[in-house]
């Protein structure tokens, strides 16, 4: 996985003086994990075993997929609020076709996901409501329609070829994680080798300039907007997977881990700027951060406190402000 | 207050160098130069809207250095800006009186009858003939304006600075500004100003300070100065001669574009235009004017609301940016950091963002980049360190070379400018001219729309001048162009 700037194939030239600070930046996120784990190392002989590593890409195996996903919609230089209802209402599709589809059941699962990113792709692009008003509407309205259908009650799984393909291990390893890096591979390379993936990057570093350059602006947010909820409906099948069930609270206020694990990751909200790579350094530093302190025994009312202090560091040590005039 | 060896640079570029000016009350000192020369620079530094690096500034022979603009103020030293600062959803009095408004609190509460009166005061102070009563939208821009130098009064300043504040103002709104100007000087106020209407500042100056590429030229009374002789200083005698390359008149060809009765929202009138193959057409006039709807128009920014363009003779009606640049055509905004390049982008990235190389339709191909990259760093003589290094930390002039890289790396046959060399330092003026000459040479059609005079009239073909949303007059190709000719169509 690449950088933003791309790299250049020929070594002839030197590279070009980073200033420290940027370097410190850059590298911040490497370091947080590095601190953390010295930290619940220390504290816990448990934390640092082949078996709690499992544990912690388990859990963080739906974050990560959505924390890609996103990742896409915050350098497009929006927001999408609605990927926990969107990861519900996908992993209710997958419970409720489980038993007559089987392991095609991933296919209304992602099929869910992509309709609800395009409806707020092109409510978004084409209906020129901010996503940050059009997602929060989405938010209440996916969720809504999984509490419709499900009336409250969970649908659980009991298909066992779904169970055995989604909820299983290969040599040890949960398949939820192996899907979880094959989904991340793939929005990795659109992100980084696609015109897509630049156009992306051009429109949230400057829209207007992307415009006028020819980019065609509506159809690649409506892009960002369908991929966004393409993946959501992947991660809405690995946790209905994960819990062998749906239910109507499933992912409920997932939006914040994720957008918390993109920002921690180094992607800074105003969009243009963002890298894949930071995303799941992001996503681990959530995932160590909740797995570390449950098990160094952390009172969990602190634990949420905890979290928030963390994000709100991450991102005062990272973002460089001296180039920002307005903070909003 | 007397300025002393002031020196400034942003970035790499040295702005002011050592400039000496002074201005005492009751006088209105004019800065002149060439864009570039430093004349708002050191209005800026002045007011401490920008630090200056190295320099001495004295009032009544007693150090002035204000760190920020509000010290400035306390100090009575105030600037009018160019652009127009006039909140739309605050009262007139409350415009007036921004920045200060913590005055007017009686137990905590803001006093309207108080701030309305101080408000009412300097309005006639400086003549105005609206009250502060009157809502906010009434004003016209040459009231809003007026606003503007009410505020700078709140704080009874003995100093006012005006950058270039008559240039969002048709003739009589500016009329009117300089009367107040005039007034302020017969109430013993020390004025210095910036514009680019000379006769402006022949009719209300006292003195002159001509500034050139950011170094002090001399300073000279207004009466026994005249326009000829003002513009030989500004200019300068050497560049007159080798600034703009030659035109070769016999490569214009087939037309390449042909407007008829095109109408759009920004338009007052229909447009009927030809711009041919090999030539550089040059559109004048204000800022705001017609040039820049004309060119939204034929890059599709700006959907048309009626007429028709043949595009090499092929009927063309674009809807986005996009359809312009499919079919050959590629425009030079006139915002370099808004519209023209991603600032975070890599030279290389922004090089590359109209074209945007690709393999099997969707792989971005990086191999090719990097060779139309290079292909354009070498042929615009782009200064970076390297193509990897980001577009805005480049010099105005370097990264006004990267948009048009961008342009040109599309490969187009017609070629559209808005100010292709605005805020850019002379020697990459230069070279942009000798480039765009080049083109069309090589047959490329080129419309320009500048608000800069002498661009318009050392590198067209051809001048086409607008006024109010509509072309006002068409010289003939070749005609004899005087920048006295060209004003009077535009106001």
């Amino acid at each position: 996985m690449d950088d933003v700037t791309p790299k250049d194939a020929p070594a002839a030239r030197p590279a070009p003086a980073k200033s420290w600070r940027t370097r410190a930046q850059r590298a911040f996120p490497v370091v947080l994990l590095v601190v953390l784990c010295a930290i619940f190392g220390l504290l816990s002989d448990r934390f640092v075993t082949i078996g709690n590593l499992l544990i912690v890409m388990q859990q963080s195996a739906v974050l990560l997929v959505a924390a890609v996903a996103m990742t896409f919609v915050i350098v497009n230089g929006s927001i999408d609020l609605s990927v926990g209802s969107m990861i519900a209402l996908s992993a209710l599709a997958a419970a409720s076709l489980s038993d007559t589809m089987g392991v095609w059941a991933i296919l209304p699962a992602m099929g869910v996901g992509l309709l609800c990113g395009l409806v707020n792709g092109v409510l978004f692009a084409y209906g020129r409501v901010p996503s940050f008003i059009v997602t929060l509407g989405t938010l209440v309205i996916f969720r809504g329609v999984v509490l419709l259908f499900t009336r409250g009650a969970p649908v659980s799984i009991s298909d066992a070829d779904f169970l055995n393909l989604y909820a299983g291990r290969l040599g040890g390893v949960p398949n939820t994680v192996i899907i979880a890096l094959i989904a991340t591979a793939f929005g990795a390379l659109i992100f980084n080798h696609t015109v897509f993936g630049r156009e992306v990057r051009a429109i949230g570093g400057g829209e207007r300039v992307a415009a006028l350059s020819g980019i065609y602006v509506a159809r690649v947010k409506l892009g960002v907007f369908t991929l966004c909820g393409l993946l959501c409906g992947v991660a809405g099948l690995l946790q209905s997977a994960r819990t062998m069930a749906a239910t109507s609270q499933l992912a409920q206020g997932l939006e914040l881990d994720v957008i918390a694990a993109v920002v921690v990751g180094g992607t800074p909200l105003t969009g243009g700027i963002g890298r894949i790579r930071g995303t799941i350094l992001g996503v681990l530093i959530i995932a160590i951060l909740s797995n570390g302190m449950n098990m160094t025994g952390v009172d969990p009312y602190l634990q949420s406190i905890v979290k928030g202090l963390v994000l709100i560091f991450a991102v005062f040590l990272t973002i460089d402000r001296s180039k920002i005039l307005i903070i909003k | 207050m007397q300025a002393r060896g002031i020196s400034k640079s942003f970035g790499g570029s040295q702005a002011l160098a050592d400039v000496s000016a002074d201005v005492a009350p009751g006088e209105v000192v004019a800065l002149v130069g060439e864009n570039g020369a430093g004349k708002s620079t050191l209005l800026k530094v002045l007011a401490a809207v920008v630090r200056r690096d190295a320099g001495e500034v004295t009032i009544d022979a007693r150090p002035y250095d204000p760190r920020s603009q509000r010290e400035a103020e306390a100090a009575g030293v105030a600037l009018v800006f160019q652009e127009l600062n006039v909140n739309m959803a605050l009262s007139i009095a409350e415009n007036v009186m921004l920045g200060h408004l913590r005055d007017f609190r009686c137990f905590g509460i803001l006093d309207g009858r108080a701030l309305k009166a101080a408000a009412q005061a300097i309005l006639d102070r400086i003549g105005a003939e609206f009250t502060v009563d009157d809502p906010v939208d009434s004003l016209d821009l040459g009231q809003i304006k007026t606003v503007e130098v009410a505020r700078a009064l709140a704080l009874n300043p003995r100093y006012v600075f005006f950058d270039e504040s008559t240039a969002f103002l048709n003739r009589d709104e500016a009329a009117r500004l300089l009367d107040v100007i005039a007034e302020l000087r017969r109430q013993g106020l020390g004025i210095a100003m910036v514009s680019h209407h000379l006769a402006e500042l022949f009719a209300i100056s006292d003195r002159m300070v001509v500034l050139k590429d950011g170094a002090l030229v001399g300073a000279y009374d207004t009466d026994g100065m005249d326009e000829e002789r003002l513009t030989e200083l500004m200019v300068g005698r050497d560049m007159s001669g080798g600034m703009f390359p030659a035109s070769r008149p016999t490569a214009v060809g087939d037309p390449a574009i042909e407007a008829s009765g095109v109408t759009t929202r920004a338009m007052s009138g229909p447009l009927d235009l030809t711009l041919k193959r090999g030539e550089i057409l040059g559109i004048g006039g204000l800022k705001g004017s017609g040039g820049e709807a004309i060119v939204a128009a034929l890059a599709g920014q700006d959907p048309l609301s009626g007429g028709e363009i043949r595009l090499h003779g092929a009927p063309y009606r674009p809807r986005l940016p996009r359809d312009g640049w499919a079919r050959g055509i590629a425009t030079l905004p006139g915002d370099r950091t808004g519209e023209g390049v991603v600032t975070d982008f890599s030279v290389l990235e922004n090089l590359t963002l109209a074209t945007r190389p690709r393999r099997m339709g969707i792989v971005s191909d990086r191999r090719a980049m990097r060779q139309s990259a290079d292909e354009q760093v070498a042929s615009l003589g782009i200064r970076a360190q390297s193509v990897e290094m980001t577009t805005g930390d480049l010099s105005g002039g370097n990264m006004q070379k990267v948009v048009l890289g961008k342009c040109l790396a599309a490969r187009p046959r017609v070629l559209l400018l808005n100010n292709p060399t605005r805020g850019v330092d002379v020697g990459a003026r230069s070279e942009i001219y000798r480039v765009i000459r080049r083109l069309a040479d090589d047959g490329m059609a080129v419309l320009m729309v500048t608000e800069d005079l002498h661009e318009l009239i050392g590198l067209s073909d051809r001048v086409i001048v607008t006024r109010m949303g509509a072309i006002s007059h068409r010289f003939a190709p070749g005609a004899e162009l005087t920048e006295e000719e060209i004003v009077k169509w535009m106001m």
